[in-house]
């Protein structure tokens, strides 16, 4: 009888996830260059640049356009924390193949951690708390990423099961634990200090939350283009060749799955002084869920992708929330979106406006004196 | 003495659930290599069958009945129109029955308003026997739960149709040439598998009352016991149920009732990190 684990492991082998990987790893490094350096080729229109550009415009546009309206600064605010989430996720999946399905348990947690030592310690200074966060965060998430993907290579079943039953097993545990508020959380968390300066809800926060997603999308963007970006992608497209290559796959992605957990960890402790409020469902399997639907409806292996699902979501969400009769099946609308882009466009938006090798792009810095290709 | 007899009959009667659960999963798994994460929203919709009768002051029994022939049919629709697209990719199905299961769970939950429903026992009150008293709704699950085990097993190692089964399981490749269609074996077991997980789930509920997320928390201990036990065999879950479901029943007695599902997730998963495998690595049917 064939061992079904087997034959995952083999498909993992065989067809990686997602669609983004379609060309092969050996052209993926020459495919930035090439065409620069033959004249005559026709060189396609770069769209993720310009994609990017745009969204930057919009971020810095938006407190101006609406700065009479207070619940609308909360709205964007919240899509650039929750941006970072769907980033961090969309690292783990997109990019190095690692299906978590429990990525809100690195954003709940040092959620918690801050309002705790808010509440305990009476401490909220931003150059403590949101470092304190972020290496909460990473290791926590290097602590799991140990057990899960270190070892005999365990198979995607076991990763995908794994963080489910840590984001579930954490949301339970937290809703019934006294000392953290049990099942009505931590509410009135303490206000983020700058110095003596405390920060409210409102354009200020805003800014911090868009110059935070701007560094974190910025070092993102360096991590997964550089060589070490080349490595995860020749990794989700083959795992096994790269093993041989001599490339230890398991300590590539313990790292990936960590640097995400820390963005999640920043975004989990803008979010609780954000919201001044952080409770058992901000680690569990619910936004856990809503992480995947945002990175897949951007389009997962890019990273613009998830910044530009988020929007969308959070936004069709607040404008449908008056409406009584569709906000009660909202969600299930966001499952069957979540069905729908897997079996249709499993690229995303994103797919649709930017082609499948400019998604892949190009590694590392471009060297004179580079191997001509062909 | 009488306390320790109504422990042992509640694990066992909760051990008996699982053991349904995770055998449609088990079979499904070991068969097409997809790990169905809508599992848990099927006992879920099993539940919610038995609620909707309950609501409609029908017969209770006649709910526990429908319960499977309702979730034959949904798993019959999905496999056709959602599921038999991911079999060439397991990642995407695991992606795919994900979502499948958030929209069932979902829509349950706007049906429910958000609700959490109790449902009486179809049968309550005790039997004595002994002079101990054994609660009658738990011996009925006790009971039905070895007769679909048999009867499974039955048709699985003594028919011809289980015969087919077991060949697709073991080659497909070689299936195909010998002329037994697989795909419509495929959505045969698909349709068997949820049919037994809205079993359960309409056995379970009187015990544990309705709400849209215990489809969530049946499919990580099912998950963590078709793992446990190992894919592709029948005893494999069985027993893999048997230790999960003993422990999830079990480890509130003996430790913080809070501390106690983490605990048994994590004794699993560790179980499962250390061996691979399974506890049963490769049976035979």
């Amino acid at each position: 009888m064939r061992d079904a684990l087997e034959r995952l492991r083999n498909a993992v082998v065989a067809r990686p996830p997602g669609e983004s990987d379609l060309v092969p790893v050996q052209q993926v490094g020459a495919s930035g260059r090439s065409p620069s350096k033959r004249r005559g080729v026709h060189r396609p229109l770069r769209m993720l640049p310009l994609i990017e550009l745009a969204v930057l415009a919009i971020m810095v546009a938006a407190p101006l356009v609406l700065n009479e309206r207070a619940e609308l600064i909360t709205l964007i605010t919240n899509i650039a924390i929750l941006s970072l989430l769907a980033i961090s996720f969309d690292l783990c999946w997109g990019f190095s193949g690692i299906m978590t399905f429990g990525q809100a348990l690195f954003f709940g947690v040092p959620g918690y951690v801050i309002a705790l030592i808010g509440r305990d310690l009476g401490l909220s200074q931003i150059w403590l708390t949101l470092p304190l966060a972020m290496i909460v965060g990473l290791s926590f998430a290097f602590v799991v990423a140990l057990f899960l993907l270190l070892g005999r290579r365990p198979t995607p079943i076991f990763i995908a099961l794994g963080t489910l039953t840590g984001s579930y097993a954490a949301e339970r545990l937290v809703s019934g634990w006294q000392y953290v508020g049990a099942g009505n959380g931590l509410s009135a968390i303490k206000l983020l200090q700058v110095g003596s300066h405390e920060l409210v809800e409102g354009t200020e926060f805003y800014a911090l939350a868009c110059i935070i997603l701007l560094v974190v999308y910025l070092g993102a963007r360096a991590l997964v283009r550089s060589q070490f970006g080349l490595v995860l992608a020749g990794m989700r497209q083959n795992e096994e060749r790269l093993d041989f290559f001599g490339y230890r796959v398991q300590i590539f992605k313990v790292l990936v799955f960590s640097l995400a957990g820390m963005i999640s960890g920043l975004a989990g402790a803008l979010y609780g002084y954000h919201q001044g409020f952080i409770g058992p469902g901000n680690m569990g399997p619910g936004l856990s869920t809503q992480a995947v639907i945002y990175c897949l409806l951007g389009g997962s292996g890019t990273l613009i992708g998830p910044v530009i699902g988020t929007a969308v979501i959070e936004i069709l969400t607040y404008v449908l929330a008056d409406i009584d009769s569709i906000r009660q099946f909202w969600p299930v609308f966001l499952g069957l979106l979540l069905l729908g882009i897997i079996l249709f466009q499993p690229s995303g938006i994103l797919g649709m406006v930017v082609s499948a090798r400019e998604r892949i792009g190009s590694y590392g810095s471009r060297r004179k004196g580079a191997r001509q290709p062909g | 003495m009488e306390s320790d007899i109504k422990l042992a009959f509640d694990i066992l009667a909760f051990t008996s659930v699982m053991v349904l659960i995770v055998l449609g999963l088990g079979v499904i798994a070991g068969m097409m290599g997809i790990f169905n994460f809508a599992h848990g929203e099927f006992v879920l919709l099993g539940a919610y069958t038995l609620f909707v009768f309950h609501e409609r002051a029908l017969p209770l029994w006649l709910g526990i009945v429908a319960a499977p022939l309702v979730l034959a049919l949904v798993g019959l629709v999905l496999e056709r129109a959602v599921i038999g697209r991911f079999y060439a990719n397991p990642i995407m199905a695991m992606l795919g029955t994900f979502a499948t299961g958030l929209v069932i769970r979902e829509v349950i939950r706007g049906l429910l308003g958000g609700h959490y429903k109790a449902i009486p026992e179809p049968a309550s009150g005790v039997i004595s026997f002994g002079g101990v008293d054994f609660p009658v709704w738990r011996a009925v699950i006790i009971g039905t739960t070895t007769i679909v085990i048999l009867a499974s097993w039955f048709f699985l190692a003594r028919t011809s149709m289980g015969l087919r089964i077991r060949g697709a399981l073991e080659n497909p490749m070689l299936a195909r040439a010998c002329g037994i269609s697989t795909a419509r074996l495929y959505t045969i077991t698909f349709a068997f598998g949820s049919a037994l997980a809205g079993l359960a789930g309409a056995l379970i509920v009187p015990l544990y009352g309705l709400s849209a997320d215990i489809g969530i928390r049946f499919l990580v201990q099912a998950f963590l016991s078709v793992m446990l036990g190992g894919v592709g065999s029948f005893q494999g879950p069985v027993l893999g149920a048997s230790l999960v479901g003993g422990m999830a029943a079990g480890l509130p007695w003996l430790v913080y009732p809070v501390l106690a599902d983490p605990l048994v997730f994590i004794i699993a998963l560790a179980i499962v990190k250390f061996r691979p495998q399974g506890l049963i690595g490769k049976g035979r049917l």
